[in-house]
């Protein structure tokens, strides 16, 4: 993980984006633009909460609560302030972010891993139903609407750019964006002497600490910034869809399929969770036609990749395209 | 101030450490002199490895201080201990199983090198030295149990100390590979490191070290050089007993 790309790799980076780049121009239909946006959502939620639990090796199972926090905080912001949401998804972002230093700072002392799983999930708990009674505000579980959404720009050489409903392929590019920037963030940190420092945490905390490693500043990082990132997703969710509830923002299902993405995917592993998301949705939307059913496959679906392939679909890679032997 | 030629580098002052009503240390006193090589023992149970982690920073004495180059440290985290200039290998070895040979030394290093690349070659150096050259990119998990009490020295090495506590370094190892791990120390001591063992081979203790003090129940029972700690009538009337109990 700490040397440099090899050139096989950067060609299927480049090749990867490329395709992602493409994409609308070969089928701009709006129904494939929505499954990619909210693949990419999703992706970007997963790669960041594979940053505390695949990477530091923090048991965290409450992370649905910043998306909720980063997608209420941005468009509540955005519809009483007037503020736009260019600007508030990033606000959203602190929220989550402050958020996470608030209850990181009590629960990332114990070391117990099955506390912390238990004490997260009820943090989240605590945050859905505040937003689902909080009904004033947030107008509880009928729903948020009228958020408002990003404002257009004219690019030059492309013309004029709008955030409409009807027109998903700028939602796509932006968050193709997002995606990108995060994906960016998390490769640089990881293969930075502050990630070799979380690797070494996750491994083994009391040698890790031996080595100069301080272990509560390295979670509490881990910690603000995965929230930060995960409260982005749910900013640019709340604004993509215009509109939020309780369960579809701040819901245990949302975390669980989350969890699903990333073990699928491959946890701890850069890519994982992007594969993973891009794998789950479009498993899930192939079996549209199955109804009730599609749930049952989807399930069987995630055991037998479990089964067959413990460590995620990323290690199909290494199956198919081995790493040069360096010894 | 105290001088720093005479003073010794670390200086632990009566320490007592208790969990829940027993005592594993009972107001123990020890100095350690700049470039000696001290070593540690007695029977199972007597506090040895206790000491290791009180003065490691992993437990906070109930009374008592740890002073490290005249600068009390009893309050500080293991991290800063580390920083501060103390190093430590574990009894139980604790490889950081998914990262390579070179990247579990590059942990202990990360301070001494701003780039990555300048940071595994220095760590490449330190595997060489230990003997695990051949190993550079091979995941700790497969290590045997020499070589991974040789990874906790080269690690604890990368960290640049001037105080090695060394827990067990030939616990588990074969018969064979311990002249190399003997010699590995002596190299160690010559460039001017100073080292605590706790140690149970008495051909090791009395190779390497210079001083040795003798813990039963959390106490100073005997101390002096390795011959008259083994040679004490109360030491070996102890460890006689610890073999017709069976142990």
């Amino acid at each position: 993980m700490f040397k440099p790309f090899t050139l096989q790799a950067r060609l299927g980076m480049a090749g990867v984006l490329l395709a992602m780049l493409l994409l609308p121009a070969l089928t701009a239909d709006p129904y494939v633009m929505h499954v990619m946006v909210l693949t990419m959502i999703f992706g970007i939620f997963a790669s960041a909460w594979n940053l505390v639990t695949g990477f530091a090796g923090l048991k965290t199972f409450g992370h649905h609560a910043f998306f909720g926090l980063g997608a209420y905080g941005s468009a509540l912001i955005a519809i009483n302030l007037g503020l736009s949401p260019w600007f508030t998804i990033w606000l959203g972002g602190l929220i989550a972010a402050a958020a996470g230093l608030l209850i990181g700072t009590p629960i990332l002392r114990i070391r117990s891993m099955p506390h912390v799983a238990i004490v997260t999930l009820g943090f989240a708990e605590i945050v859905r139903i505040c937003v689902a009674n909080l009904s004033g505000l947030t107008r509880g579980e009928m729903g948020l609407w009228g958020i408002p959404q990003f404002e257009g720009f004219t690019l030059p050489l492309v013309g004029p750019v709008s955030f409409t409903p009807a027109d998903k392929v700028s939602f796509y590019y932006l968050a193709l964006a997002l995606t990108v920037l995060v994906l960016l963030v998390i490769v640089r940190l990881m293969r930075s002497k502050t990630g070799l420092a979380m690797l070494a945490m996750r491994d083994g905390e009391d040698a890790a600490e031996s080595l100069g490693v301080n272990l509560t500043r390295m979670k509490l990082m881990v910690f603000g910034l995965s929230a930060f990132i995960v409260g982005i997703a749910g900013a640019f969710y709340a604004h993509y869809l215009s509109i939020l509830t309780p369960a579809s923002a701040v819901g245990v299902d949302l975390m669980i399929s989350i969890i699903a993405m990333v073990l699928v995917g491959g946890l701890g592993t850069v890519s994982g969770p992007l594969v993973g998301a891009f794998a789950l949705t479009l498993m899930i939307e192939a079996m549209r036609d199955l109804e009730n059913y599609r749930l049952l496959g989807y399930g069987a679906l995630i055991v037998v990749i479990v089964m067959f392939l413990p460590k995620g679909l990323v290690t199909l890679r290494e199956r198919f395209f081995p790493r040069p032997q360096e010894q | 101030m105290a001088n720093p030629a005479s003073a010794p580098l670390l200086r632990v002052e009566a320490i007592t450490m208790t969990f829940g009503g027993i005592v594993a240390i009972d107001n123990l006193s020890l100095d350690v002199k700049q470039g000696q090589i001290l070593a540690l023992m007695g029977p199972n149970g007597a506090g040895k490895t206790t000491t290791f982690h009180v003065i490691a920073g992993v437990h906070k004495p109930d009374r008592g201080s740890i002073v490290f180059e005249g600068r009390d440290i009893t309050a500080m985290r293991p991290d800063g201990r580390c920083r501060a200039g103390l190093a430590r290998t574990f009894q139980i070895t604790q490889p950081f199983e998914q990262l390579s040979v070179t990247e579990n030394i590059m942990v202990g290093a990360r301070p001494f090198h701003s780039t990555m690349a300048e940071l595994r070659k220095a760590c490449e150096a330190y595997a060489d030295k230990v003997g695990l050259g051949d190993k550079l990119d091979a995941p700790a998990k497969g290590l045997s149990t020499g070589q991974r009490k040789r990874l906790e020295l080269a690690r604890a090495m990368a960290t640049r100390p001037r105080l090695l506590l060394m827990d067990e370094v030939t616990g588990g190892v074969d018969m064979k590979s311990i002249p190399g791990l003997i010699d590995l120390v002596r190299t160690l001591r010559s460039d001017g490191l100073t080292i605590v063992l706790i140690e149970h081979n008495m051909k090791v203790i009395s190779e390497l070290a210079d001083e040795a003090i003798f813990m039963n129940r959390g106490a100073r029972m005997v101390s002096g050089t390795p011959r008259e700690v083994a040679s004490d009538p109360a030491v070996v009337e102890l460890y006689l007993g610890e073999a017709a109990d069976g142990h």
